[in-house]
């Protein structure tokens, strides 16, 4: 399979499947089980192992790693890619099995030295800055932005909108709409900056802050009787509702590490 | 002749490579690339963008340097990325070339060592003789200043700036400007704030002051950092005393940094072309930037 836009110093197994237009530079490895879909750029030096798929006009930069796998046979692995995600230098994305795949949605920037654990599902939207570490079977939910050195346990959910500041120690669920800070972390606030650049109304953001002024007021630790009243609140804002069910489901602050 | 491994690695015909310059197997260097004399590659590295490497490097596995910056407001302008000679650059290190709007480039000086993992994004400058230890990040628009030593895992906000020969701990988030010649860590790793702890006696020792100088610098130091309230009456205090040499260039540090935004001087320079990059740039190109600008 001599292509044009194929550098002959990679190695594209026999029954990888890559659309017509796929660029893939020098010294890469494409395994059998791969499928690459149209207008994606794999730069130099990439490996993409296991039964994995990518969407379409994805960039993958150079040393990137799709498909890892920490033991067993690394052909088995299994990991969806969505479309027009940017996987930066050294950045590593785990394989998950065949009942439990790793899942990353569209639209995502992974920076430098992230990793993505195994059966992880990433949303959609969302920037992880250097070095941000998911352990496996994170839930990761749309628009999440994470700063360098974001640590997230395993099987921990980050709410959507959220913002994890540096250093941070995601070891139980976090709330969406939140600022987190610290190792454990604490809710600092409502992350208003990332609100208003996705398009929330002031109105949405003001009851946002007050929902989070009653429920954690600074201190980082939930309060559950704020908690039920606000649940019993009738005409709480939509977004409210949506945090209010998202704690009653995962109780934040008691940890549910399996 | 350059010394590689011609079948395996992949320089692109444009490239100037000194003819001494060593590049190891896997390597990958664009089109827009220099690289000096007795410069060392080692094995996968990825040279691209407009990217000039000057003499005597040594540059390890797997590093990726010239790479388009992680930076939303770049949009594919052919901003550089010079480094100096005689750098130690450990493997995975990476580095970035500049913005258009944040000033076109990101400086590397001379006998800097920047160990495994470090990464240096768009419109940094890193002067000479820095230490940057391991998995050092630092954001956008960063100045580190002669001599600074940022321990392991310790990592920067962008527009902050460090000041000469000044120590960051060990897995410290830096937020706002580190004052030249101070100890800047934290305890507790997270929820408080790192602080100035002291000064950096091996940055003092090293930096070669008259023995005049030196005491002068301890004694602003212990009067602006014992407890740092009220840093802008005793800055005043100290200029009205008439200090000189590194004692005032501490106090104009600290004025500066008080000015600033968040504690960052830098954070004036946003959307500006900073003084260190209208050293470098040639006048057509800062004429060019303005112009793209509008």
């Amino acid at each position: 399979m001599a292509k044009a836009n194929i550098s002959p110093h990679s190695i594209v197994e026999k029954g990888a499947k890559l659309a017509r237009d796929v660029v893939v530079g020098p010294f890469c490895y494409i395994g059998s089980g791969v499928k690459i879909g149209k207008g994606c750029v794999i730069e130099n030096n990439v490996t993409i192992v296991g039964k994995t798929t990518l969407g379409e006009l994805n960039h993958i930069y150079p040393m990137a790693v799709i498909g890892a796998t920490l033991d067993g046979d690394e052909t088995q692995g299994v990991c969806h890619l969505g479309s027009a995600n940017n996987l930066r230098e050294h950045a590593t994305i785990y394989a998950g099995s065949a009942k439990q795949p790793t899942r990353v949605g569209n639209d995502n920037l992974v920076m430098i030295a992230c990793q993505v654990g195994p059966a992880t599902q990433v949303g959609d939207h969302c920037i992880f800055a250097n070095c941000t570490h998911i352990a496996e079977e994170a839930i990761i939910e749309d628009y999440v932005r994470t700063s360098a050195f974001s640590f997230v346990d395993r099987s921990v959910r980050l709410g959507a909108y959220t913002f994890t500041a540096g250093y941070v120690q995601v070891d139980h669920d976090a709330p969406p709409f939140a600022m987190i800070q610290g190792s454990p972390y604490r809710v600092r606030g409502v992350n208003s900056h990332n609100l208003k650049q996705c398009g929330f109304g002031e109105e949405d953001i003001r009851s946002l802050k007050r929902a989070f002024r009653e429920l954690f007021n600074g201190s980082g630790e939930m309060k559950t009787d704020a908690l039920e009243q606000l649940a019993s609140d009738g005409q709480a804002n939509q977004y409210v509702k949506t945090l209010v069910k998202y704690l009653q489901a995962c109780k934040p602050g008691e940890g549910n590490d399996v | 002749m350059s010394k590689t491994s011609p079948s395996q690695s992949n320089i692109h015909h444009s490239a100037r490579v000194a003819p001494d310059a060593t590049v190891g197997p896997f390597c990958v260097i664009g089109p827009d690339v220099t690289i000096g004399p007795g410069s060392v590659l080692g094995r996968r590295v990825t040279v691209t963008g407009n990217t000039t490497i000057g003499s005597g490097n040594v540059i390890g596995d797997g590093c990726v340097l010239g790479a388009a910056p992680q930076d939303l407001k770049y949009r594919g302008a052919d901003s550089l990325l010079v480094i100096g000679h005689n750098n130690r650059i450990g493997r995975n290190v990476t580095i970035h070339i500049g913005t258009e709007p944040g000033g076109y480039v990101t400086r590397i000086g001379d006998d800097n060592t920047l160990l495994e993992g470090v990464h240096v994004a768009h419109d940094c400058f890193v002067d000479n003789g820095v230490h940057l230890g391991r998995v050092v990040q630092l954001a956008g628009h960063i100045l580190v200043r002669d001599g600074a030593v940022m321990e392991d895992m310790s990592g920067a906000h962008h527009f902050v700036t460090i000041g000469r020969y000044a120590r960051i701990g060990p897995r410290t988030p830096v937020r706002r400007d580190v004052p030249p010649f101070t100890n800047f860590f934290t305890e507790d790793y997270g929820w408080t704030a790192p602080s100035v702890r002291g000064v950096h006696e091996a940055g003092v020792a090293s930096a070669g002051l008259k023995r005049d100088e030196e005491l002068e610098l301890r004694r602003a130091l212990s009067e602006l950092f014992e407890d740092e309230s009220a840093l802008q009456t005793k800055i005043e205090q100290l200029e009205n005393m008439g200090v000189e040499g590194e004692a005032a260039a501490l106090c104009e540090f600290c004025q500066q940094s008080l000015a600033g935004k968040f504690g960052r001087h830098r954070e004036s320079f946003r959307g500006q072309v900073p003084p260190e990059a209208i050293a470098i740039l040639s006048p057509e190109k800062l004429a060019a930037i303005q112009r793209n600008k509008k």
